[in-house]
């Protein structure tokens, strides 16, 4: 892996990045009505002062690209604007949410590609078994039931009928103040839920993809040539094979990052988990725009660095494209 | 072999369907889909319960009383009136947005894969940057600006979706481009957009085909995200909407929020069975494995 | 004394989507140590299959050993257990495939790759196995092999990756080494390389060579005796020099009529009209009667047996009634 090919990556990363916040400027010009009542929220008729203020704040008296110059600035300097309804800056309601966030999504991922990968390589095994049968019908209701639904339903169940795991939130109120280990097995113990809710769907589509990745490699020459040496059913699959069949499932891994994002969303909204999610959900609610933005923004940036991981994983995992751009 | 020599006899279309036909799962797909368009039909149009209305006391169980066979929400609202009259938006917009997304997915798609160089470039960078941005988030920001109504919905939907549709297409035509029957079209002298019309479109179809059944599925789930965090038409009754309404009563009734999630889990999951069987039926080869 | 390895009425079917169909119908064939026997024949004739058939890398489901023998030393090979299998391959016998661009596994470097092959039969620290491979990697002709042991397959040319499988297989000095069309895919020069190979190291380690190819001048350079496979039988078989100078089978006669005759000229080269029937197709008598210039009613009714006949067995109707 080159230098110049990692700066370049890097660079269009944050062309991208760039793009992002030009779309933020232009969704706020293109919709409906006053830009800086639409700034303002819907903040029960925000008054005339604020108004004015927002309108120097932004520049919103000046030409249209003078304002995207000042939007795109207050960025780099990673003032991404006042929250009216939080009374706070978005940057600092967004820093205190993203962790939890990153956890939540991590885990799943973790958890859905292990568990994921797992299955459809044992699965592919019998191509024509029961655990087959088994992964593709999984995948397919994995892919059709609605994730808020799973959460719902798992809170039904595990607060009424086997109360082990809690239900909502991030933190035991009572824990507050124990020391860290206590407090992060409590976070632990209060992440299972929403994380298993966010892996299963993807559990699922990772089962399925590992499987016809594992025997269209299971297929090929070199698998013949590990069985010829006298390798070990278990070697031949999760050495020879799987490090093959892993690069789609890296590619995936990488594309999926989005939509995780977006179901993370949806689950930190029912489970009450205090990241990104909820803050979007809560500000949308409040048309509180520039928190909005800001969530849009800093969502699109997890997507950007997953993508850029995936990239540099993908040029690890497969020698072929080693010191290639 | 004779049979055999039957097989390829035959038209492609006639093969995928005599294919389909046989696939279990996928005719049950047909049947249950059906059946839900059916009651959804009967539902808005002849079913006299008014979903909105208050009918009986909040959170009647099911099958209690024989009038409600679904039981009530927590306003005492008729669950299964919600169900029959909440399918209609729910199906139309997944309809609408998957037509949205497929238009704009397979029109730039096209053009990229057909004409290369730099409009594929420029037009993959497009692709690059809405794939960036998270989905389901940006279909919210953008249904919120506008206003939330089906149709600005299922705008919503289709524009945050498209690029997946625009990647595959690309594929597509840049494989078929290169065969020998484009080659022959044009040395007859025809036109780009007749090629693109005539000859690669309806070849690409069937991947694209599937890949339109699938986005039935996709935005269907869209739509009822979007109406569960409240952010669906306001004078439209959805599923999605019904177990928004009554998340926070879960733990006093199970039933207001488990039938309509019921309800989309069945709708996509046919619309799937449906997806996978045509795949199937379009690549019989991958079928042995 | 019996052979090294023994292979004695094989019988091989595959479930197909056209029902079972039989891949290889009697085959038994035999080779010693230190000796070189050619297997030949067109694509699909069944040489490939007798190889993975000792091996015992038949895909199971849907190919199955349907009847008959393969003693290894003594040892029938088609009675053995999974794990004995898993201890002779790459052990005691070894086997070097057609194509090296795929053979080898794209993500493992070619030093670990030969290295996994000696630690999977041999008691040796990782290290050590390592520096085995590069001693073997040298051995095989490769130049700077410390250095190329650390190379992943793709940074090789296919000469290089075919020495390196050579070197994989022979890591243990096994007693019996398959090569199945061990040239094929690489250029002229190359190919000679390869043989070369092939003989120093059966010189080297004294093990029985089992060479499948459809190329009858490789035959000729390599094979002590050889095997002439047809629709999975064999139909001719002896001392290579036999078979080669009076071939008496109209297939065996057709194969060595292609070889390009150096000097002669581009007219030499014949082709024998026709393909190789199905396996699904195969009627009840000999498989070569539609392509054949001497058939006679008896050859479309009844499959014709591998009888002595002059030199060596042959299977042909018409040589024994001494038509031809």
């Amino acid at each position: 892996m080159t230098p110049s090919y990692l700066l370049r990556r890097l660079f269009y990363g944050l062309l991208l990045m760039l793009g992002v916040v030009v779309l933020n400027f232009l969704l706020i010009r293109l919709a409906p009505g006053d830009p800086a009542v639409v700034i303002a929220g819907e903040m029960g008729g925000a008054d005339e002062a604020l108004l004015a203020a927002i309108r120097a704040d932004y520049g919103l008296d000046k030409p249209v690209l003078t304002q995207l110059g000042i939007y795109i600035g207050n960025v780099l300097q990673g003032d991404l604007g006042q929250s009216f309804f939080f009374n706070q800056p978005v940057a600092t309601l967004i820093g205190d949410r993203i962790g939890p966030t990153i956890l939540l999504v991590l885990c799943a991922q973790v958890i859905s590609i292990l568990l994921g990968v797992f299955l459809g390589v044992i699965a592919a095994r019998k191509p024509n078994g029961v655990l087959s049968g088994f992964v593709s019908v999984f995948a397919t209701i994995g892919y059709a039931v609605p994730v808020f639904w799973t959460g719902i339903m798992l809170i039904i169940l595990f607060a009424s009928v086997f109360p082990i795991f809690p239900v909502e939130g991030m933190q035991s109120v009572r824990l507050r103040d124990a020391g860290f280990m206590i407090r992060a097995l409590d976070v632990a113990h209060h992440l299972v839920l929403p994380a298993f809710t966010l892996a299963l769907i993807y559990l699922a589509q990772y089962a399925r993809l590992s499987r016809a990745s594992m025997l269209e490699v299971l297929g090929s020459d070199y698998i013949r040539t590990a069985r010829a040496k006298g390798a070990s059913e278990r070697s031949v699959l999760f050495k020879h094979a799987l490090r093959n069949a892993s690069l789609p499932i890296l590619t995936v891994a990488g594309l999926q990052f989005g939509n995780l994002i977006s179901g993370a969303l949806l689950v930190e909204t029912v489970f009450n988990w205090p990241g990104m999610g909820r803050l979007a959900f809560d500000s949308i609610l409040r048309r509180d725009y520039p928190t909005i933005m800001g969530v849009l923004f800093f969502a699109s940036a997890m997507v950007v660095v997953a993508n850029l991981l995936t990239d540099l994983s993908y040029r690890l995992a497969d020698p072929r494209l080693r010191g290639k751009s | 072999m004779t049979e055999a020599t039957e097989f390829k006899a035959e038209s492609p279309a006639r093969e995928a369907w005599r294919m389909f036909r046989r696939n279990i799962p996928a005719v049950a797909g047909v049947i249950m889909l059906t059946g839900i368009v059916l009651a959804t039909l009967w539902g808005t149009f002849f079913y006299g319960g008014n979903p909105y209305e208050i009918v009986w006391a909040p959170h009647e169980p099911p099958g209690v009383t024989p009038e409600f066979p679904l039981g009530t929400d927590y306003l005492g609202r008729d669950i299964f009136a919600g169900l029959v009259a909440g399918g209609g938006p729910t199906l139309a917009v997944g309809a609408a947005a998957a037509a949205i997304t497929m238009v704009i997915g397979v029109s730039l798609g096209a053009l990229a894969g057909f004409y290369g160089g730099w409009v594929d470039n420029l037009l993959m960078r497009i692709t690059e940057f809405f794939q960036v941005l998270p989905t389901l988030l940006f279909a919210m920001v953008l249904v919120t600006l506008f206003s939330p109504t089906l149709f600005t919905i299922a705008m919503a939907i289709g524009v945050v979706s498209w690029p997946q549709t625009a990647r595959l297409t690309r594929a597509e035509v840049m494989k078929i481009k290169e065969l020998e029957y484009v080659t022959a079209a044009r040395a007859i002298g025809a036109r780009n957009r007749r090629i693109i019309w005539t000859v690669i479109l309806p070849n690409a179809a069937p991947p694209l085909i599937v890949s339109a059944t699938l986005t039935i599925g996709v935005a269907i789930l869209f739509e009822a995200g979007l109406s569960f965090l409240g952010l669906g038409d306001p004078n439209t009754m959805s599923w999605g909407l019904m177990i928004g309404s009554n998340r926070a009563y879960i733990l006093d009734a199970w039933w207001p929020v488990t039938f309509p999630g019921l309800a989309i889990f069945l709708t996509v999951f046919s619309v799937s069975l449906i997806g996978d069987g045509l795949n199937d039926a379009f690549n019989p080869k991958l079928r042995e494995r | 004394m019996s052979a090294l390895l023994q292979i004695e009425d094989l019988r091989v079917t595959f479930n197909t989507r056209y029902g079972p169909v039989t891949a290889l119908d009697s085959v038994s064939l035999s080779v010693n140590a230190g000796e070189t026997l050619g297997v030949v024949g067109e694509s699909g004739c069944g040489k490939s299959i007798t190889a993975l058939s000792v091996m015992g890398l038949i895909p199971s489901p849907p190919g199955k050993i349907a009847g008959g023998a393969i003693r290894l030393a003594g040892e029938d090979l088609t009675q053995a257990s999974e794990a004995r299998m898993r201890a002779l391959r790459g052990a005691e016998m070894a086997m070097i495939f057609q194509e090296p661009m795929t053979s080898l596994n794209p993500v493992f470097t070619v030093g670990d790759q030969i290295a996994e092959a000696i630690m999977l039969h041999q008691k040796v620290s990782a290290d050590q196995a390592f520096r085995d491979a590069v001693a073997l990697l040298d051995r095989v002709g490769i130049p700077s092999p410390d250095r190329r042991a650390r190379d992943y397959p793709h940074q090789l040319s296919g000469g290089m990756r075919q020495r390196v499988m050579i070197a994989m297989a022979v890591s243990c000095r096994p007693r019996v080494l398959i090569a199945d069309e061990p040239t094929t895919a690489l250029d002229v020069t190359v190919q000679a390389q390869i043989f070369d190979l092939l003989n120093e190291i059966q010189r080297d380690f004294g093990a029985a060579i089992i060479l499948i190819t459809h190329d009858m001048g490789a035959i000729s350079e390599m094979a002590d005796r050889v095997a002439v496979m047809y629709a999975g039988r064999v139909i001719e078989q002896g001392r290579a020099d036999d078979v080669l100078d009076l071939p008496q089978h109209p297939y065996t006669r057709g194969l060595i009529s292609c070889i390009p005759a150096l000097g002669k000229g581009e007219d030499t080269l014949r082709e024998i009209p026709g393909v190789v029937p199905p396996l699904h197709m195969l009627g009840a008598g000999c498989a070569f009667a539609d392509r054949c210039a001497h058939r006679a009613p008896r050859c479309d009714s009844e499959k014709p047996l591998l009888q002595a006949h002059g030199h060596h067995p042959v299977a042909c109707h018409a040589v024994a009634e001494g038509r031809i």
